[in-house]
């Protein structure tokens, strides 16, 4: 009998929440272990750094990586497992877009280790002393990962094979391509397209939301705790900020069917580059401030702002998953 | 790939500027092959020669040409590659002339700048797809709404052209405002009677055939587009046979039913069988069935009983839908007046005597309700009339803008008073005074040397008020504490939208202007296209204005439409517009209010936007709003502009 073709996943700057999900597979988790030798997994398995080094170059088919690049130590992972795996797939928001930890990047080294450190409440720390990767103490040289100046996704660190979205990847999702991959490993169908995404669609989360959509011209935008947003229409014709229309599909609209507005956690839709700057670009197309016609511009600029104050941290709405990943990537200075 | 790039040195106008030799030396090395070529004046026959000879003899299959603006040679160069047997989109020009030669003062510069345009033009046409114009059907036929100056003017022409017209009007008559006028700015032309040659013609001329005339009528539905719209009109009973009648009015005298006039600004009565007024065309009775006792269920019949002409009465007429087919679609339905009660102090509707330029010109028309004497409420005729012109006009409270025709009419109101009334005084009391034009300044000469007329400047319409005591009304001005008598007060009100604006608008999808009038393509370059292909704007729906724009306007309406849509040829349509994939649209509807053509519409079967080819115009915005980036404009595909920035760049 050959051996079962090896499948590692591993979490960089990540929250755990992606190997909840790929366990949320429930039952269909034997027949991954069938199929495969799910041999490392920090979050769930025994497996040392050491093991993975001593394998020989390409011995595991398929890694899932999840999580974003912060340290050294998760870069070293990635050219690590890049170089163990035939094929590494960034799995989840973090890995493919940086995420939530990418959020880090509106803000610099300084002022994260400043406020984590120095200026946190409860923090005891009069010497005044952050992370730094040698620290001579009394008992000896403490060394840590280096803390990078900003977060990267995965492919912006090494080359990567496919991209799973979601934050994390739905279940049903994460199936969809065990059971491609295992079809492949059957049949020997070819392998999707260098750089593709699995487990998402190719649309819009819109298109899997059952609420009832109209034409879009929107003068103003409420939050949730502001008023019962109505369940049959589109959230964002209620002024909801709702990043659906912005959103890769592949969820089954979750968040709208609980009456909550997406916000955009399974990336951009198939061959936008920025998902921020598209939803910036379709907001204000639709965004109706009312007649202009020989308004001076310094009045027109106030209608502006009027309606667009009323949407809440631009930055962490529109990119709140994919600031890495997008084409600012984050703060410059 | 195999890639020619051409460069046109234009005499010494961009040759002077860029080494032509360090721009080739610099080309880049990619996967496509490359050859640079230059010509002296690409533009003219030799050159154009040379280019067709060269893309031939080296199998070039995309060009690059550096030469002069776009706008100025693109389709020259386009109709090169054509005859040179490819497409003639797989062409990309890039200005080095305007962009570069003209504006960079620094030779080095200006070679630096030119390599990387043509570098960006060279990543950009690797991606280009050809692409094919088509070509439609379209029907020749028109519609005009509004049988006014304007309208009449446009359907005339197209059917002196020998082409078909539908012209829907809401009244009875025919003629629009003028023909309810005795005597016509700036000549003292009657009014009905500068008309009749027109009015004639529509009904009875050589080309009457092509003119199918709906009275009575309104558009209540239009659907498709530019060449091939599908008009719907419902058409209300006019209970007379405009055809069989013969206008002897035999019928109107039995009636003894009638009600308040309004085509005499209701200041007289109308039988329930009437004309609106004497001379009105079509030259045949309509039978208000609001008042009629027999559309009211008694049992008369006297109109027809009088009638000497069989079957001219119907009275069994009924309402109609009627549906046309058309290529193109004038608006001409004309304006209103502002609602002077707007400003109560003036006393409008309050006061007797106090009337609108509208309400004046019947007062003064010899087939209006005093045969033409002007005559106060008692019946005698005034000693003295005040005209107050911008009234709702020049006024942030009220109307912006300057109505344009106030001041010219309040002068032929001076004319024709002082011709009547000999001896009458006439106060105008004016904000500003505006009279342009070659021709309009002699009824304003006139009012001058009129040595009964006298001028009053005010500032502000809300400190003029008009009273009543003993039967004089009194007109004061509270900012000077001045005053003044007269018998008769005329306003002149500003020209408004009318009210159906609105309606007939959203049944078009044609915008208005923040004031309600329909908007224009361009004020200056296009003032009679909307925004809509196809539907075309002439006279005072479109802006205030006399009857000599008026006529211009219906007149560039036509000549749009026989120039653009030409029976037996196709409407071609050009290639770059904007394409949905329907696949990949998730139907949110983001795009479908941004196109300022209005040519995206949701298809509900199909659960996805779709963009009309006819009407885009390849302006992009849509493809900018989409958050699912699934619409693609054709030539300027998001991989094309991104190949052409990163080749700026490289
Ligand atoms: C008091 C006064 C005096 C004037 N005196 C002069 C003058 O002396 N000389 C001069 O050059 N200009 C004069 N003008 C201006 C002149 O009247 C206009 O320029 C002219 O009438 C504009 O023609 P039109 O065809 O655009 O509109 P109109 O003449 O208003 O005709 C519009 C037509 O459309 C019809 N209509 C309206 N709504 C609809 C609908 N929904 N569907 C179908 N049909 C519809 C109306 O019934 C009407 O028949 C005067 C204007 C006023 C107010
Ligand atoms: S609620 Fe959100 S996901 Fe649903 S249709 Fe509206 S924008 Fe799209
Ligand atoms: S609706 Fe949006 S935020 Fe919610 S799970 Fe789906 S993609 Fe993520
Ligand atoms: S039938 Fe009607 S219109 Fe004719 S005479 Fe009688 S009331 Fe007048
Ligand atoms: S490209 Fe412009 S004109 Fe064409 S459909 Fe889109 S918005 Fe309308
Ligand atoms: S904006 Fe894009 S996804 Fe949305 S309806 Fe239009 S074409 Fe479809």
């Amino acid at each position: 009998m050959t051996a079962k073709p090896k499948l590692s996943m591993y979490w960089a700057a990540s929250c755990g929440g992606c190997e909840i999900a790929l366990v949320n597979i429930n039952e269909k988790i034997l027949d991954v272990d069938a199929a495969f030798d799910f041999m490392f997994c920090p979050c769930l398995l025994d497996t040392k750094y050491k093991d993975i080094e001593a394998l020989p170059d390409g011995d595991i088919l398929i890694t899932l990586f999840n999580g974003a690049i912060r340290t050294s130590e998760n870069e070293h992972m990635a050219r690590l497992l890049r170089k163990k795996s035939k094929l590494l797939i960034a799995f989840g928001s973090c890995a493919a877009e940086g995420c939530i930890p990418g959020l880090a990047n509106l803000t610099n080294k300084r002022d994260i280790l400043k406020t984590c450190y120095l200026d946190n409440p409860s923090i005891d720390n009069p010497s005044g002393e952050t992370p730094k990767p040698e620290t001579e103490m009394p008992e000896g040289k403490l060394c840590i990962p280096e803390f990078y100046g900003s977060v990267k996704t995965l492919a912006q660190t090494v080359d990567v094979d496919y991209f799973i979205p979601g934050c994390p990847p739905e279940p049903h999702q994460i199936w969809a391509v065990v059971e491609t991959v295992l079809n492949i490993l059957q049949t020997g169908a070819p392998l999707p397209p260098k750089g593709a995404v699995l487990g998402g669609g190719k649309s819009s989360v819109c298109e899997e939301c059952e609420r009832k959509k109209e034409d879009k011209k929107i003068t103003g935008f409420r939050r949730t705790y502001e008023f019962v947003p109505d369940r049959e229409q589109c959230l964002l014709e209620q002024g909801v900020v709702c990043m659906g229309i912005a959103t890769r599909d592949g969820c089954g609209a979750l968040c709208p069917k609980v009456n909550m507005p997406c916000t955009g956690c399974y990336g951009p839709p198939e061959g936008v580059l920025d998902q921020g700057a598209k939803m910036v670009a379709a907001l204000g197309s639709i965004i109706d401030i009312g007649d202009l016609k020989g308004m001076k511009e310094d009045a027109i600029d106030k209608k502006i702002d009027e309606v667009i104050s009323t949407i809440p941290d631009w930055a962490g709405t529109f990119y709140k998953y994919s600031l890495p990943g997008s084409i600012m990537k984050g703060r410059v200075a | 790939m195999k890639i020619g790039i051409y460069f046109c040195k234009c005499g010494t106008n961009i040759s002077d500027k860029i080494d032509s030799e360090k721009v080739k030396t610099g080309l880049p090395s990619g996967p496509s092959e490359l050859s640079f070529k230059t010509i002296d004046f690409m533009c003219s026959e030799d050159g154009k020669e040379s280019l067709e000879k060269d893309i031939k003899e080296n199998g070039i299959e995309r060009v690059v040409v550096s030469a002069c603006s776009p706008r100025d040679h693109e389709n020259t160069f386009m109709r090169v590659l054509s005859k040179a047997g490819i497409n003639p989109y797989l062409m990309q020009m890039v200005n080095v002339r305007e962009q570069v030669a003209w504006v960079t003062e620094d030779n080095e510069k200006a070679t630096e700048k030119a390599g990387r345009y043509i570098n960006a033009a060279i990543c950009r046409v690797e991606l280009h797809d050809p692409l094919e114009k088509k070509e439609i059907d379209i029907c020749p036929d028109v519609l005009v709404i509004g049988a006014g100056p304007a309208g009449l003017k446009t359907a005339l022409s197209i059917a002196e052209s020998g082409r078909k017209v539908v012209i829907v009007e809401k009244t009875p008559v025919i003629g629009g405002m003028p023909v309810r006028f005795e005597e016509l700015f700036p000549n003292m032309e009657c009014g009905p009677c500068m008309l009749e040659p027109v009015l004639g013609d529509i009904l009875h001329g050589e080309h009457a055939e092509n003119i199918e005339l709906l009275t009575i009528a309104e558009v209540v539905d239009v659907v498709g587009s530019y060449g091939n719209f599908t008009v719907t009109v419902k058409q209300k009973p006019r209970y007379s046979d405009i055809h069989k009648c013969i206008g002897c009015g035999e019928c109107i005298e039995p009636c003894p039913v009638s009600a308040k006039n309004i085509y005499n600004c209701n200041l007289s009565e109308r039988k329930a069988i009437s004309f609106p007024f004497a001379g009105a065309l079509p030259n045949a009775p309509f039978i208000d069935e609001a008042i009629c006792l027999k559309k009211k269920g008694y049992d008369c019949s006297l109109c027809k009983d009088a009638c000497p002409v069989e079957d001219a009465i119907i009275f069994d007429d009924a309402e109609r839908t009627i549906v046309r087919n058309v290529g193109a679609i004038v608006v001409a339905i004309g304006s209103d007046s502002y609602d002077c009660t707007k400003i109560p102090d003036l006393g409008y509707g309050k006061i007797p005597d106090v009337h609108t330029g509208v309400e004046f010109e019947r007062i003064l028309a010899s087939n209006g309700p005093t045969y033409g004497e002007i005559q106060t409420s008692q019946g005698a005729a005034p000693k003295s009339v005040a005209i107050i012109h911008c009234v709702g006009s020049l006024d942030k409270e009220h109307k912006e803008y300057c109505s344009g025709i106030c001041c010219q009419y309040a002068f032929k109101f001076n004319h024709l008073i002082e011709n009547k009334l000999p001896g009458a005084k006439i106060h105008h009391f004016y904000k500003e005074l505006v009279i342009p034009g070659k021709e309009d300044f002699h009824l304003y000469n006139h009012a001058k040397e009129n040595p009964n007329s006298t001028f009053i400047r005010y500032n502000n319409i809300e400190t003029l008020a008009v009273s009543e005591k003993e039967g004089k009304k009194i007109i004061t001005n509270s900012a000077d504490g001045s005053s003044v008598e007269a018998d008769m007060v005329i306003l002149c009100p500003a020209v408004v939208p009318t009210v159906e604006s609105g309606k007939l608008g959203t049944i078009l999808e044609a915008t208005h202007d923040k004031f309600g009038f329909f908007e224009e393509l361009h004020g200056r370059m296009d003032s009679t296209q909307s925004k809509i292909k196809g539907v075309y704007l002439a006279g005072t729906c479109q802006s205030p204005m006399d009857i000599q724009k008026t006529m211009n306007q219906g007149m560039a309406a036509a000549g749009y439409i026989l120039s653009g849509l030409v029976a037996g040829r196709k409407l071609e349509i050009k290639p770059i517009t904007a394409v949905v994939e329907e696949d990949r649209c998730s139907g949110c509807r983001v795009c479908v209010l941004v196109c300022p053509y209005k040519a995206v519409a949701y298809d509900t079967e199909k659960g996805s936007s779709v963009v009309n080819e006819v009407l885009c115009q390849g302006c992009g915005t849509c493809v900018a709003a989409c958050p699912v980036g699934a619409i693609k404009g054709n030539h300027f595909t998001n991989n094309e502009i991104l190949a052409e920035i990163e080749g700026v760049l490289s």
